[in-house]
């Protein structure tokens, strides 16, 4: 069995590897603030800096010890906390449930709502965006009211329709691709999530915020 | 130029990726394995990052209209030339005008880089030319070739030699990994499954993953929020059933990661074909680092 602390010099900021190039670092609330941090740094060791809820993984350009330029900017002092919900704010039309969100109904009952309250309280709330993943584009959206949290399907489907408004754990989220998955779908936007081709290809970004608006 | 007679299984246009974009969900992607493309690429006088074809298990057959100089790495397939001349892995070929190139079947492994001076000149979608089928981006449009398709080619950085390419020494067995992040989350019984075990290659696997099966991996916590992952990331989903992440895998993942398949290894797993059986060998993460530095060897074709 490899000894875990391998290679890790002693630093506040915790780290797991994963692979001799990806370094896992946990980050917990203020992920965003380092995530900017880390970009601001443009450090020349690093490949790509991802996001999640409470962890950033770095990945190195090379199988390499954490240089100390790394090890400075994962335990250097935040200038200022950012507040994860302060991006633009996005409207999404959706049209709940039928063949558009085929587990609506059978998530309403879960929550012991009928279809139409479950709708209220899914569109009454306002969400933000925690990261990008899964696929380009992904949103994780952060916010959804703890009566629809739910666990994700026991068999993932084979094709998801791109658009798709799904829930999964704590989290709503928007299928940009057509695609296997294995989130609810309770209904479907028109808005293009991801374009390789636009100057900004993910509509959405992390700290943006997000309202859906029954069609 | 290069017109595509016959389309293999899954012929699709590949560089170097476009990685930095993880915060995007956009994966690195590019070829399956880096070395061989650019060995390739050095063979034909492109640079390393040249867009080239990764051919899989059964390759497609090529038409030179104007000939060229191309070069094959990775795995071997069954192949001819219409000339009669021989196809050699890891040299320089030149191919003279209208010449067919028929590359059939893998004879070992599953996976072949083909490079032609010049590169293929496909447009680059976000910063690559490599193809990325879950989104339909990049490579030619968006997809693997199909019969019919032609393909344009650039202008080749240096000037053509007659070369041979030795990729480095295999050395170790099986797949060898350093531990990953919730290692702590399996029982004895799951990391003796996972260590002492051999492990079946799935058909559902591609380049976004590689699905195994075998003695479930057990663990005593299945919670995780989700967490970055990079290809070759070894989770274990509730079922115990390993999924290696491949080149065009998701870049967050909610299933605990056991191992991580070292940078030198990640070759070899490029190499599994569906029905391969492989067992995991845990080594030291400096060990890694030190394996990770070999490349190949490129020199005059004597």
């Amino acid at each position: 069995m490899g000894k875990r602390t391998t290679g890790q010099l002693a630093a506040p900021a915790s780290w797991h590897w994963i692979g001799e190039r990806g370094l896992q670092v946990a980050t917990g609330a203020a992920t965003l603030a380092r995530y900017e941090h880390l970009l601001k740094k443009k450090l020349p060791d690093i490949e790509d800096i991802i996001p999640t809820d409470n962890s950033i993984l770095l990945i190195l350009r090379r199988a390499a010890p954490v240089s100390p330029g790394v090890s400075a900017a994962l335990s250097e002092p935040l200038e200022k906390e950012i507040d994860g919900a302060r991006g633009t704010l996005h409207d999404f039309v959706v049209d709940y449930g039928g063949r558009a969100g085929p587990d609506l109904p059978a998530l309403a009952k879960r929550a012991r709502m009928s279809v139409a309250e479950y709708i209220d309280c899914h569109s009454a709330a306002e969400y933000s965006v925690a990261f990008l993943g899964f696929q380009p584009g992904f949103p994780y959206l952060r916010g959804l009211p703890t009566a629809l949290h739910a666990p994700r399907r026991a068999s993932p489907r084979q094709r998801v329709a791109s658009g798709s408004v799904a829930i999964g754990e704590a989290y709503t989220g928007i299928y940009p691709d057509d695609g296997p998955g294995g989130w609810h779908i309770i209904g479907r936007t028109t808005a293009v999530l991801f374009d390789p081709l636009r100057e900004a290809p993910a509509l959405l970004m992390p700290g943006d915020r997000v309202r859906f608006v029954p069609a | 130029m290069i017109e595509i007679l016959r389309a293999g299984l899954c012929d699709m246009v590949m560089d170097f990726g476009r990685p930095g974009r993880g915060a995007l969900g956009v994966p690195a992607g590019g070829a399956a394995d880096r070395q061989a493309l650019a060995a390739a690429n050095r063979l034909v006088g492109n640079d390393e990052g040249a867009a080239g074809l990764e051919i899989t298990l059964a390759g497609p057959r090529l038409r030179f209209p104007q000939g060229g100089v191309v070069a094959l790495t990775g795995a071997c397939f069954a192949a001819r030339r219409s000339s009669g001349a021989a196809v050699a892995w890891n040299e320089t070929l030149m191919l003279a005008a209208g010449e067919i190139l028929a590359l059939e079947h893998a004879v070992a492994g599953c996976r072949g880089w083909l490079a032609v001076r010049g590169g293929i000149a496909v447009p680059r979608v976000m910063g690559s030319r490599s193809t990325f089928l879950p989104s339909g981006m990049g490579g030619y449009a968006g997809r693997a070739l199909q019969t019919g398709d032609l393909l344009r080619c650039g202008r080749a950085a240096k000037e053509t030699h007659l070369l041979r390419a030795t990729p480095p020494a295999e050395t170790g067995n099986g797949l060898r990994v350093v531990a990953g992040p919730q290692i702590n989350q399996f029982d004895d019984d799951g990391l003796k499954a996972f260590f002492g075990s051999a492990y079946r290659v799935g058909l559902a696997s591609d380049r976004r993953g590689l699905r195994l099966s075998g003695a479930p991996v057990t663990h005593h916590e299945t919670a995780l929020s989700s967490q970055g992952v990079l290809p070759g990331s070894i989770q274990i989903p509730p079922d115990g059933q390993p999924i290696i992440l491949g080149w065009d895998g998701p870049v967050t993942g909610g299933y605990p990661v056991i191992a991580g398949v070292i940078t030198a290894d990640m070759s070899r797993l490029a190499q599994l074909r569906p029905n391969d059986t492989i067992r995991f060998v845990t080594i030291e993460i400096e060990a890694a680092r030190a394996l990770a530095a070999k490349s190949w060897e490129i020199r005059e074709l004597a």
